[in-house]
């Protein structure tokens, strides 16, 4: 357990800073939970649904469940192995407490919709404990009303509702719809706090044995889910954390996983770049996929690829670049009157992105199907006509420009990147009818398309003088997703070309063990800090290109740049170490994953 | 006058009230869920509840055509508009002292005023008029019931 000293916690303006935030979740909404013990953010009862604490984005008036000692603390904080169960452990002049947080998981009985526990233990002496719940429906924009039924404080509003049941934690009462109390955790004693939220019905209130029962359960179901995990290699313990982390994010309802679980946390501080990544990007199927296979996570992987093709089949041939997390395509894009993260306004929900042409999603989705089909799960013969007119569709499309992989908002181009993901799709396409597993009427055409796309990735999109492939043809920009190439097979692996372009991205645009995405414009204001992502790309890169012993010291410094509970933001500021964006990411803790498997089979190669 | 058209009504009748009040609760005008509420004083399954909830609610549905039927016979007189008045009356019944007083005392999971410490897990109680369920609640109920009473006596009248 890493022990944090009490001076390396501080809100700024009333925000914690992202990295301190541990996530707990059950397969249908996450928590945010700082180290000061504060739940700054929950939406209820989706992940994707409005939040009911949302001080993430507002400090003022967000609303957040607090709970922590009134005396000055210590903290010190780990995941119970094996689980999304969180253990903070408090120590003051006069006692230690430890806190467990969970959303947990209904184990049969009448329970909650959903339900947030929180069991208070004393350890050692005595600690005043304070807690106060501040519902704020609606991400703040919806007025609630506090009443009582059966003595249990509820709060109201529209179809949600929030019942604050205390055991042994002080006689709650509510001010200005606050609702709060105040107990005393002595040595052996044990206390509960728990949400109980329900949505468009009447609530459920648990008794506390219920409540607690679930509680143990939860921690026992995450235990036994990380037991069946099989990965025996290297980096385990950040693989497991991340493989948990993951399951964090896949929405238990559908099969889908979403790229994080918050909106708006910002790329830069007061800046602009602001966005919502609670729905399941294209784009990150295959690393999920791959991910979900590599881990022994059939279930998951059966359950992500169907949702996958049946959430594209409404779009069908074109992909959106991401749906819902219901399978639904529209996401419109709206600003909250928030004051955002630090003051990073605009806050956004829905994301815009949705609807833009990223050719590199068809590449992506063919390469799904592909470790799909090729670790031996079978595809359906309507999904198998859908992927070869997927492949057809590639053809008539991938000379088209497009904003790329990361959304660029600037005038579409011709990014390299998504012309290689185009020869992905097509080379896939061939594999796929070459075994007989999709029609291959037309698999010559693709054949031909293919290489008239690797031509023209050879012939524009590289460059003599940085001895690398560019980020967009004729540019003299860098790009760390061109990265992807070596990850997904474009060419040989051990070519010049990609040995240069894994130098140029290294020498570009690293920054100690830091990547950042691009150079050049991308038509928002501001800067942004490295992409976590990027640098485990670039670790994988190195291990596939033959250096692994280079891959392993830049992956140990990676897992160095961790928060206190193994999770990871979008970004990380270079300078600072600060976290930025959206927490946890998931296509951060899938490119860690992909990293450490890579590494691991290149060693034993 | 015919009790099997009191039926249909009844049926019809029960498949609007019960549509207009999941279309209140998908607007957020109600967290009312009449089927939850039945199907858990007979099992604690969620799913099951509301399976089991919504036959009871249609069982119940046709058992009141049935009883409108009785008072239309009683008094010699039907109408939808007739019709409309019972179901006025009995949303208001129900709000008041049906589901709200009675309910509770039957269903064991349902706390009351005198609810101390349970070894059950409680669903909220309604209140008065159901407005713990939302402040729309009595409005909703109540014009979801005037539709019921409506059917039930449009087409107990068509039947001659």
């Amino acid at each position: 357990m890493a022990r944090v000293r009490p001076d390396a916690f501080q809100r700024t303006g009333g925000y914690a800073p992202i990295s301190s935030y541990a996530a707990i979740g059950d397969g249908r909404t996450v928590a945010l939970v700082a180290r000061d013990g504060s739940i700054d953010w929950l939406p209820l009862p989706e992940l994707d649904s409005p939040s009911v604490f949302g001080a993430v984005l507002d400090a003022g008036s967000g609303g957040q469940f607090a709970l922590c000692p009134e005396a000055p603390y210590a903290v010190e904080r780990r995941y119970v192995p094996g689980t999304n169960v969180l253990e903070t452990v408090f120590s003051t002049d006069t006692g230690t407490v430890r806190v467990t947080d969970a959303l947990t998981v209904p184990a049969g009985g009448l329970g909650p919709l959903r339900e947030l526990a929180r069991r208070v233990e004393g350890l050692a002496g005595s600690v005043w404990m304070a807690w106060s719940v501040e519902p704020r429906f609606g991400y703040a924009g919806v007025s609630s009303r506090v009443g009582w039924r059966a003595g249990v404080p509820v709060a109201t509003a529209g179809g949600d509702a929030l019942a604050v049941c205390a055991f042994e934690a002080g006689a709650p009462e509510f001010r200005a719809g606050v609702i709060r109390g105040r107990f005393e955790a002595r040595a052996g004693t044990r206390a509960l706090l728990a949400l109980s939220a329900a949505h468009r019905e009447p609530l459920v209130v648990p008794t506390r044995g219920d409540a607690e029962a679930r509680l143990d359960a939860t921690a026992t179901i995450w235990q036994r889910w990380s037991d069946g995990l099989t990965y025996a290699g290297p980096f385990r313990e950040a693989v497991l954390r991340s493989a948990l982390a993951l399951k964090l994010l896949v929405h238990a309802g559908s099969g889908a996983v979403a790229a994080a679980a918050t909106t708006s946390l910002p790329e830069q501080i007061g800046g602009e770049r602001n966005w919502d990544y609670r729905f399941c990007w294209v784009r990150d199927s295959a690393f999920t996929l791959n991910a979900f296979l590599g881990l022994s996570c059939a279930p998951e992987a059966r359950a992500y690829f169907w949702w996958l093709m049946h959430a594209s089949q409404l779009t069908h041939p074109r992909l959106r670049v991401l749906y819902r997390l219901d399978g639904g395509a529209r996401a419109p894009e709206r600003t909250l009157a928030l004051n955002g993260y630090r003051g990073s306004r605009p806050v956004r929900v829905g994301n815009a992105a949705a609807a833009q042409l990223q050719l590199d999603t068809y590449g992506e989705l063919l390469q799904t199907a592909w470790l799909y089909a090729s670790t031996g799960h079978r595809i359906d013969a309507d999904i198998a006509r859908r992927l070869a007119e997927v492949a057809d569709h590639v053809c008539r499309i991938w000379r088209e420009p497009d904003a790329g992989i990361w959304e660029v908002r600037s005038e579409p181009r011709h990014f390299t990147q998504s012309k290689m993901m185009c020869w992905v799709a097509l080379e896939r396409a061939c594999e796929l009818a070459r075994r007989g597993i999709i029609p291959d009427r037309h698999a010559e055409r693709w054949g031909t398309e293919a290489r008239a796309v690797h031509a023209f990735i050879e012939t524009r999109c590289y460059s003599q003088d940085l001895r690398s492939y560019v980020r967009s043809a004729h540019s003299d920009e860098l790009d760390a997703s061109l990265l992807l190439g070596v990850l997904f097979a474009y060419g040989d692996a051990n070519a010049e070309r990609w040995a240069g372009t894994v130098d140029a991205v290294r020498r570009g645009l690293a920054q100690g063990p830091l990547v950042r995405r691009y150079t050049g414009d991308d038509g928002l204001a501001g800067s942004e800090g490295a992409f976590v992502t990027c640098s485990f790309w670039l670790v994988e890169s190195l291990a596939r290109t033959g250096r692994v012993e280079e891959a392993v010291r830049l992956m140990d410094e990676l897992l160095g740049l961790a928060n206190d509970v193994g999770l990871y933001a979008e970004e990380i500021e270079p300078a600072t170490g600060a976290f930025l964006g959206n927490v946890p990411q998931a296509l951060s803790h899938l490119a860690l994953i992909s990293a450490a498997l890579a590494i691991a089979q290149e060693t034993t190669r | 006058m015919s009790a099997w058209a009191a039926i249909a009504g009844g049926f019809a009748g029960t498949l609007v009230l019960t549509t207009t009040l999941r279309a209140a609760n998908e607007l957020k005008l109600t967290r009312i869920d009449l089927p939850f509420l039945l199907g858990t004083a007979l099992t604690t399954d969620r799913i099951r509840a509301k399976a089991l909830g919504y036959v009871l609610h249609f069982i119940a549905g046709l058992g009141f055509a049935l009883i409108y039927y009785l008072m239309f016979l009683a008094i010699d007189r039907s109408g939808w508009w007739l019709g409309a008045i019972f179901g006025l009356a009995h949303g208001l019944f129900s709000g008041t002292a049906l589901v709200n007083i009675l309910l509770p005392l039957v269903h064991p999971r349902m706390g009351t005023p005198s609810t101390a410490a349970t070894s059950v897990a409680l669903l909220e109680p309604p209140g008065f008029m159901m407005l713990n369920y939302g402040l729309q609640t009595p409005l909703v109920t109540l014009a979801a019931h005037v539709a019921y009473g409506s059917l039930v006596g449009g087409f107990i009248t068509l039947a001659g």
